[in-house]
């Protein structure tokens, strides 16, 4: 009988950090206009000094253009652009954040520009506040909350929809035939 | 082992035998009758195959339908039904009902063979067949008669000795079965044990007896090895065909003889003679079983001893008496030697052929592409360091990496023959709708090509065949009334040209009748009605979107989809397409293909501080841009005589840098057309790996892929044929701005 707890017990214990492990995502943190940001770690595949990009003529702007990643051809976006921003200022600390989403049951990689990578957080779920209404300057769909890190707020970005590859390319579609046309 | 992996490898054989059955049965109208058995023989095995092989996973919906199929042929084998048209357009319709069951079981959906009309109307015209003809009543049934797998040992047995006692049979009303597996029986992955267990479920194991007399000393015993045998009795009320198929998948390399009850002596005499083991004990063994009585195996024996003091030299194979004896009928013996040979061929092909996933190989041609990329990079270093040995050095390892990059990409090759092979199909089904008798020739099948493109140029060939067959070749009466015979010709062809594929099909039909062409273009508002155009050009027009000069929508082609999609397919292949056509003696469609998709021979211009390539097989030469015909702003250039139109990438591209001093101008050549290219520097040829650019930029246009450089930069791949189009779009929307709307006519 008391093997039967002990072991229904040791059981709940796994549950239970199971659970504290799904609440506990890490975020990398950066900065970008000044401002910072936090993006979950599972979706990050490396982070790369800036350089080498590519222009692709008539993009629109929030497209940087293409990089070579390890013979891969990956494509760079400007956060700050994408945001409705003015375009990312190169400095030293400018950085490269590969990012691997999913599109039509194939995964793609996706360069974003930022303008500081910070430090890798661990932030509980509870201290993710909901996004705010307005105010934040960023399409609400972008936020995924607003964390708190030291008594301060640091916006979690919905990666999924920041960089939602079905939209930028419809995006991209449309810059491109406007461009022909004028 | 991973029965996924296993089920796709039933899918691939599959597909192959299925592709193969309908060759067979295309090919055997028209075959001369001495290859027409072996044909048969081939059709048979197809269906054969594929049902041991269902029958293997489960698949019973595939087993039972190929059951009947093969019933069916083998009818046909034995002569009791004659192949004729009608039958051989039932066994098409047949296979392409397994090619779907196989289809559907690729992509995963459920059938529910009950609720399957097709099913149920294939099966009874099936039965209908099985029911005709000659055939002797035990095919009639469904059963078809088999053949007993037979040892093919020589067996010093002459006729005359058993010959008188064929009336005696035994008194056991059980099966024997007589096993003796093959030494390799266990490396293919077969248990002889759970053979045995799966007989136990189609009856009662009466008696059986384990035989370990191959048993080697265990010094020189391989444990991989089987040397086993088993005597069986078995009490069951199945068909001798229902125990075969337990031992289907060992038969090729395994001794299986069954006995059905009350046989006659003679079967056990010959069981006894061909075994390999004393025959004294295996009497004890066939007495302990109950399989004979004790004066049953008396009399064998008695009989097996008269025999082997009959002269020796009489030795036959054992296939040929047990005919002589009536014990099996001759075409089972065929069968069973046929499944010989076709062991034999098999294993030859496996010497010649190794089979190997796509994935892995385009995982290597990958990895050559960094090589060649990173070859670019080390020579480009070299050149810099100006050491004659590192660029020597250099110099050679990129010979061989070249070289590597041509073997890898020949692997990737396939015959086009793939593709060809089923057209027969095609132009048979599509001309007997039409009512047209067509001959069709295949030529150069074996010219090889990229997997990848083949799997792409399906569709737009199948389009160029059907247009032909149905606009192209005219009705019979027509073609009599112009002295042509009335068997139209339809010719696929393909072959190799400086360093491109070349596939022609040509017919000898109608041709192309300009007048209505023009007419047409005109009616439907391609061209401006006082335009004067080429010949060609006008044979061009039927590449527009939105042309189809069928007067009538058939089944077949004019279904919306016309030339311009057929043209668009081929050119994402990076390649061409042309007509050729003579009123009232036929059109030629000519496609011309680049050998591969992954490596491309480019030429990096700059414009601004992006460097960009244009494939080097369009490039005709390079000039000096003329300044002083720029002040007049054209936008076309004297070429020795001859007018070159010119699009400034910098403008079109809205690249912001300021233009240099001295421009050049690349000339290229897309179509039957050429234009003049403006950049503001050449740097030369290399080889482009071909990088695609992904989904973000998919509505890109102008530009058709990308690269990497020797520097580790990413260069973008020039789509041509695109950007003249752009270019010319571009300006012509400029030009008719101020028109009325229903002026501003399109013209391309």
């Amino acid at each position: 009988m008391s093997r039967v707890i002990s072991k229904s017990s040791r059981e709940m214990q796994e549950r239970n950090a199971a659970q504290e492990l799904q609440d506990l995502h890490q975020y990398l943190t950066f900065t970008l206009g000044g401002e910072a940001f936090a993006m979950d770690i599972l979706h990050i595949k490396e982070i790369i000094e800036y350089g080498g990009v590519t222009e692709v003529p008539l993009m629109p702007s929030f497209v940087r253009g293409v990089i070579n990643l390890r013979g891969a051809v990956v494509p760079v976006i400007d956060l700050s652009v994408r945001f409705g921003r003015q375009p990312t200022q190169i400095a030293k600390r400018t950085c490269i954040v590969i990012i691997e989403v999913s599109f039509n049951g194939e995964m793609q990689d996706i360069g974003v520009i930022v303008d500081a990578v910070n430090e890798v957080l661990d932030i509980p779920g509870q201290d993710i506040e909901p996004a705010p209404a307005f105010g934040s300057k960023i399409r609400s769909e972008f936020i995924l909350g607003m964390g708190k890190v030291n008594q301060r707020f640091v916006i979690v970005l919905d990666v999924n929809q920041v960089l939602s590859l079905e939209e930028m390319s419809v995006l991209v579609e449309t810059d491109v035939s406007r461009h022909l046309d004028a | 082992m991973n029965l996924e992996k296993a089920k796709q490898t039933f899918i691939d054989e599959a597909n192959e035998l299925l592709l193969a059955f309908e060759d067979d049965l295309l090919r055997i109208e028209s075959a001369p009758d001495p290859e027409r058995p072996e044909i048969i023989n081939s059709l048979f095995r197809a269906a054969h195959t594929i049902k041991g092989s269902a029958g293997l996973f489960g698949f019973d919906y595939i087993v039972s339908f190929t059951h009947v199929l093969e019933s069916v042929l083998d009818k046909v084998r034995e002569g009791g039904l004659t192949l004729d048209a009608e039958l051989i357009s039932l066994l098409l319709n047949c296979r392409d009902y397994v090619g779907n069951l196989i289809d559907a079981l690729e992509s995963g959906i459920e059938i529910d063979p009950a609720r399957d009309a097709d099913r149920e109307l294939l099966l009874v015209r099936l039965q209908v067949q099985l029911k005709q003809g000659i055939g002797d009543p035990a095919t009639v049934a469904g059963t078809p008669v088999v053949a007993t797998t037979v040892v093919s040992v020589a067996s010093p047995e002459p006729q005359e000795a058993t010959a008188t006692r064929e009336a005696d049979t035994v008194a056991s009303d059980h099966w024997h079965l007589s096993l003796r597996f093959g030494p390799d029986v266990l490396r293919n992955g077969m248990d002889p044990l759970s053979f045995i267990r799966y007989l136990g479920t189609l009856g009662r194991i009466v008696y059986l007896t384990t035989l370990y007399d191959g048993l080697p000393p265990a010094s020189q015993m391989d444990p991989e090895s089987c040397y086993l045998g088993f005597e069986i009795e078995f009490d069951s009320a199945v068909d001798k065909q229902t125990i075969e198929n337990v031992f289907e998948f060992v038969r090729d390399d395994s001794t299986v003889r069954i006995i059905p009850p009350h046989s006659k002596l003679a079967e056990y005499i010959s069981l006894i003679g061909s075994l390999p083991e004393d025959q004294r004990r295996l009497g004890e063994i066939l007495l302990q079983g109950g399989a004979l009585t004790y004066f049953e195996l008396e009399e064998v024996l008695r009989i097996q001893r008269a025999e082997q003091q009959v002269d020796k030299h009489a030795a036959r194979p054992l296939g040929a008496i047990l005919v002589e004896e009536n014990v099996v009928p001759p075409q089972a013996v065929l069968a069973a030697l046929e499944k010989q040979k076709q062991s034999d061929e098999r294993k030859s092909n496996e010497h010649r052929f190794i089979k190997v996933e796509a994935a892995k190989l385009d995982s290597l041609i990958n990895l050559v592409g960094e090589l060649v990329i990173a070859g670019a990079a080390a020579n480009l270093l070299a050149t810099r360091s100006h050491s004659p040995e590192l660029i020597e050095a250099t110099t050679s390892i990129a010979e061989l990496v070249e070289r590597i990059r041509d073997g890898a990409l020949t692997m990737r090759m396939v015959h086009i023959a793939e593709t060809f092979n089923r057209f027969p199909r095609v132009v048979r089904d599509v001309s007997r709708e039409l009512g047209k008798q067509i001959e069709l020739s295949i030529g150069g099948g074996e010219t090889e090509l990229d997997k990848s493109m083949v799997e792409k140029l399906g569709d737009p060939l199948m389009h160029i065949v059907r247009n032909a067959i149905d606009h192209g070749i005219e009705p019979e009466a027509e073609r009599l009334k112009m002295g042509k015979p009335v068997e139209g010709k339809l010719s696929l062809t393909a072959f190799h040209e400086s360093g491109s594929i070349v596939i022609e099909v040509s017919d000898d039909g109608g041709g192309i009748n300009r007048a209505r062409v023009l007419a047409k273009a005109l009616q439907k508002g391609l061209v401006p009605p006082d335009l004067v155009l080429s010949d060609r050009e006008i044979l061009n027009l039927i590449f527009e979107p939105g042309f189809s000069t069928a007067e009538q929508v058939t089944n077949l082609s004019g279904r919306g989809v016309g030339m311009d999609v057929v043209k668009r397919s081929i050119e994402q292949l990076r390649g061409e397409i042309e007509l050729e056509s003579e009123e009232g003696l036929g059109t030629l469609v000519r496609i011309r293909l680049p050998l591969t998709l992954a490596i491309i021979d480019g030429f990096q211009v700059v414009i601004g501080r992006s460097t960009f390539v244009i494939p080097l097989d369009l490039v005709i030469e390079c000039l000096d841009l003329q300044t002083d015909s720029e002040l007049l702003q054209p936008r076309y250039l004297n070429l020795r005589g001859e007018v070159l139109p010119y699009v400034r990438l910098r403008d079109l591209f809205d690249i912001e840098a300021p233009p240099p001093a001295r421009e050049n101008v690349v000339v290229v050549q897309y179509g039957n057309a050429r234009a003049g290219l403006v950049v503001d520097q050449l740097l030369g040829e290399f080889q482009a790996v071909i990088k695609p650019l992904g989904q973000l930029f998919r509505g890109i246009k102008g530009i058709g892929g990308s690269t990497i450089l020797g520097t580790g930069e990413v260069a973008l791949i020039l789509d041509v044929p695109q950007l003249i189009q752009l270019a010319s779009a571009g300006e012509r929307a400029e030009l008719t701005r101020h028109l009325p709307r229903h002026l501003s006519v399109a013209r391309s």
